[in-house]
């Protein structure tokens, strides 16, 4: 017990000092070269930040490791960003326009509008009103968290609601003094404030700004509207990314272009493991269009006039390789390995293993296999290496780590690299990297012109990363009156945010959160609680993919509790509901499992041949429960209709937020009946969506989404969390309608 | 080698074994036209040629000359967006939008052939080509507002 206790002091001393470290060291970058003056309110003003008028950024608070972390990712709102730099601003332009500047990128989530809606609320302003603007490393606010994790507005709320709030009471206030009003007396419009009783008199923002040198953010803070009052907020608004989208004007990573640009292409190495040993340009200059061959360590690449000629050159290369061991895809799940001893307890509610101790109801082990992102668009990137400056146009959800990146490779001050990330064509977690970033930059730098290099399907098949393969045990205990006294969850799963940790740091956390995301026994009923994980370190690289473990764990739980059910002989639903507690959590869970289960009909007949299955889960606070309705044709299983109902709090674009759910909610079913990624002989076997098909309409479910009401003001994630219910719900479904368990992804019938 | 695009004449350099995807892309500009497996499985890179969703990641030049070649930057008619484009719009159809110039062109074609089809022929249509992001729900939805207002529109003229 008490070496238990050292070890951990230890450890929380150890990780408080690399914590701190890692702090001063991001706070010291980012000051030096910080245009922002902090308030003693915390906010951060600056003046002619880019050339424009007044601005007020919003800082967040370093997000802290471990519990934190885990907390928001299963339980509560998000870690922030850094401190000395804001994650967003209002500008006010020359031409007295307000412009929002927004880190978080746009990869179909519509965080531009959900974002714009929160800012225009609160300035009394529409979205329309506003110029919203993708910010890159210079030109906006750093973010050093990029976007993912279903926070970015959940995170950020608060924040830019204040900002836009002391924005408006600064310039309301000085325009009553311009116009010799009271503040009350005057009305906001897109470009100025007019007198409510004259609108003919007003004065522009951009004069408006300019009548002081010395603003200061008011020593009492701004109020901001009461729920009740909101006109923008909770309202759908049409996505401001949409009509762009379906001109085909939208630029992302893969479509920027500039004058004289070339195209870049790389060799790639055989096994997932091999490292390029030797590199010659064998007969690469002699393929008409290639203009040069660039060989560093680790890194063979072309660059051409077209990217047939770049390809054709990379294949003219000569190229000797250490291949490394041939893996097979049964070596590498046998890799994923829950130990008798070494796992970390991420919960502990009263004792599990002595309850379990006296022999388990029931065990189940269930697997969910290696995945791909295969965002539509696949990785891109278009660089611009000079001596002076670096820019780089990515699709990337990450652009302050791409700038370091690149800034590191090509052995630069990252002062002069600009990364401006483009609309994304699907992220997914895949893009939290941006591996042709990195490489259009070295090609750039050696050709001594802008290079553009996107990745194709196979690159993207077998040389990023993927969904790390997933173990999970369970075992519980069924008391005399069938409820559960006891359950334990064993989890083991491949690296999903380590990826983006120093190896020390890893080791210091011992078990990564992003992994048993969603793992955690939800139901607060349940007397005795423990879910432990393992770290399996893989020879293929694996790392966030879209809710990281929500989706394998939840399917594992959900699964396990629907056996326990039947078990113990009792209605799926009404078993869920039994466990949960009066908590405020759990009466929203009851609450979305009650709706999800009354707008699809449970417990009503359904067509011969046809049944349905639920399940739920919880993820960043937020609450889903979903209904499958299948059948089997043919031996294959069918997905008629899903209905989905989420608890996402206080909803800021509700159509927005549907969409996010139907979205899911197909990668939920692509989980359940269709993918997986296969290694042998050490290499990804799919080169192609032939290797690797995706859900198509053919197999799409029909979606009916229902969006609870807010039971409190506060917004929750909504990117990711209805990835959780789908394939347990199907899975529950067929084992309703078959009597067959399915206990892996995808789904195999008997 | 001539090529007819959108209506205009452009010349582009010899060679008909040049994929059509890479012409429009990276020579000519016409970047509306995405790139998503190069195998003409994903759609994402669907053009008309003659009217008719063909897959420009397949189809070399020597197959579309003399022949019309309407990409999505050539769909809407004197700034007025062709009804599926809307109906896109109105549905609030795309999240990343990368494969939806190819479901947008697919559709277009589709409904100009089959201008009021039932549930059933909208997905054999469309069931070839992916969205990663999941919008199939909405995708079915603007292509039937589609279908519906062209059988309104009939009906009312009967």
């Amino acid at each position: 017990m008490t070496t238990d206790k050292q070890t951990t002091d230890k450890q929380t001393t150890d990780k408080q000092t690399a914590d701190k470290h890692i702090a001063d060291k991001h706070i010291a970058d980012k000051q030096k070269r910080s245009r922002w003056r902090p308030t003693r309110r915390g906010f951060l003003i600056g003046l002619g930040v880019l050339g424009g008028g007044l601005a007020i950024g919003i800082p967040l608070g370093l997000p802290a490791l471990r519990l934190t972390a885990a907390r928001f990712l299963d339980n509560a709102s998000a870690p922030g960003v850094s401190e000395a730099d804001p994650f967003a601003w209002f500008e006010i332009t020359p031409e007295s326009r307000l412009r929002l500047y927004i880190s978080k990128v746009e990869m179909g989530q519509g965080v531009h509008t959900a974002l714009a809606q929160i800012g225009a609320e609160e300035l009394g302003l529409t979205v329309d009103d506003l110029e919203v603007v993708q910010a890159s490393t210079r030109t906006g606010p750093n973010d050093g968290f990029g976007t993912g994790g279903s926070n970015s507005v959940s995170g950020t709320y608060d924040a830019l609601r204040q900002a836009a709030a002391t924005l408006r009471q600064l310039l309301q206030e000085e325009a009553a003094v311009a116009l010799s009003v009271a503040p009350g007396d005057l009305r906001i419009q897109r470009t100025g404030f007019v007198v409510a009783a004259q609108p003919a008199t007003g004065i522009k923002f951009a004069p408006l700004v300019a009548r002081k040198s010395d603003w200061q953010i008011p020593e009492t803070p701004a109020p901001v509207k009461a729920v009740a009052d909101f006109q923008v907020i909770g309202t759908p608004a049409p996505r401001l990314d949409i009509p762009a989208k379906v001109t085909g004007e939208a630029l992302y990573g893969f479509d920027m272009r500039l004058e004289g640009m070339l195209y870049g292409a790389l060799a790639r190495p055989p096994r997932i493991e091999a490292k390029l040993t030797g590199a010659a340009e064998g007969t690469a200059m002699a393929v008409p269009g290639v203009k040069q061959v660039v060989i560093r360590e680790n890194f063979a690449g072309v660059v051409a006039t077209s990217r047939a000629a770049a390809r054709a050159g990379v294949k003219a290369l000569e190229l000797t390789w250490d291949e490394g061991k041939a893996w097979q895809q049964a070596e590498i799940d046998a890799l994923v390995a829950i130990g008798e001893q070494g796992g970390v307890h991420v919960q502990r509610e009263g004792n599990a293993a002595r309850v379990l101790a006296g022999g388990a109801t029931l065990t189940a082990e269930y697997f969910t296999p290696l995945a791909a992102h295969t965002s539509m668009e696949p990785p891109a990137a278009l660089a611009n290496v000079t001596p002076e400056k670096v820019t780089i146009w990515a699709s990337v959800q990450a652009q302050n780590s791409t700038q370091s990146d690149v800034a590191q490779a090509l052995g630069v001050d990252a002062e002069i690299v600009e990364v401006i990330p483009t609309y994304l064509g699907g992220g997914f977690g895949r893009k939290s990297f941006s591996e042709p970033g990195r490489e259009a930059a070295i090609l750039s730098q050696a050709v001594g012109a802008p290079v553009h290099v996107g990745w194709d399907r196979t690159e993207d098949l077998r040389h990023g990363f993927f969904r790390p393969p997933v173990r999970n045990r369970l075992a519980a205990v069924l008391d005399a009156d069938g409820k559960i006294s006891a359950i334990e969850h064993r989890q083991a799963s491949g690296d999903v945010l380590f990826a983006f940790f120093p190896a020390v740091a890893a080791s210091v956390l011992g078990v990564d959160f992003g992994a048993w995301r969603g793992g955690t026994i939800h139901y607060s009923a349940i007397p005795n609680r423990e879910t432990l994980a393992w770290r399996a370190k893989l020879p293929v690289r694996t790392s966030s993919w879209r809710g990281l473990g929500l989706l394998p764990n939840a399917f594992a739980v959900e699964t396990f509790i629907d056996e326990l059910a039947h078990t113990a002989g009792q209605d799926p639903l009404a078993f869920r509901l039994a466990h949960l507690d009066e908590s405020d959590g759990d009466r929203r869970m009851a609450g979305v499992l009650k709706a999800a289960a009354e707008r699809a009909g449970w417990g009503t007949p359904l067509p011969a041949g046809r049944a349905r299955g639920i399940a739920c889960c919880t993820d960043t606070d937020t609450k889903v429960a979903q209904v499958a309705e299948v059948s089997v044709e043919d031996g294959r299983i069918r997905v008629h209709k899903i209905t989905a109902a989420m608890d996402c709090g206080l909803v800021i674009n509700p159509d927005g937020a549907a969409a996010q759910v139907q979205g899911n909610v197909m990668w939920g079913v692509g989980s359940a009946l269709l993918e997986s990624v296969t290694i042998q002989d050490g290499a990804v076997v799919a080169g192609n969506f032939d290797g690797y098909p995706l859900l198509t309409m053919k197999e799409a479910p029909d979606v009916e989404v229902v969006l609870m009401a807010a039971s409190d003001d506060r917004p929750r994630g909504v990117g990711e969390p209805a990835i959780g219910p789908t394939a347990p719900a199907i899975g529950n479904a067929v084992f309703a309608l078959t009597g067959q368990r399915l206990r892996s992804l995808p789904f195999k019938l008997g | 080698m001539q090529l007819m695009i959108n209506g205009a004449d452009v010349t582009v350099e010899e060679g008909g074994s040049r994929l059509l995807l890479w012409v429009l892309r990276d020579e000519l500009g016409y970047t509306g036209t995405r790139f998503g497996c190069g195998a003409g499985i994903c759609g994402a890179c669907t053009v008309h040629v003659d009217g008719i969703a063909t897959r420009s990641c397949i189809t070399p030049l020597a197959a579309v000359e003399g022949k019309e070649i309407r990409t999505i930057e050539g769909l809407a008619t004197n700034d007025q967006l062709h009804p599926v484009q809307q109906a896109f719009i109105d549905q609030q159809v795309p999240q990343c939008g990368w494969c939806m110039s190819g479901q947008i062109m697919t559709a277009a074609a589709f409904l100009n052939a089959n201008p009021s089809p039932t549930d059933e022929q909208i997905v054999e249509a469309m069931g070839n080509s992916y969205c990663r992001c999941g919008c199939y729900v909405r995708i079915k939805a603007a292509i039937q507002q589609v279908a519906t207002a062209t059988t309104a529109r009939k009906e009312a003229l009967v």
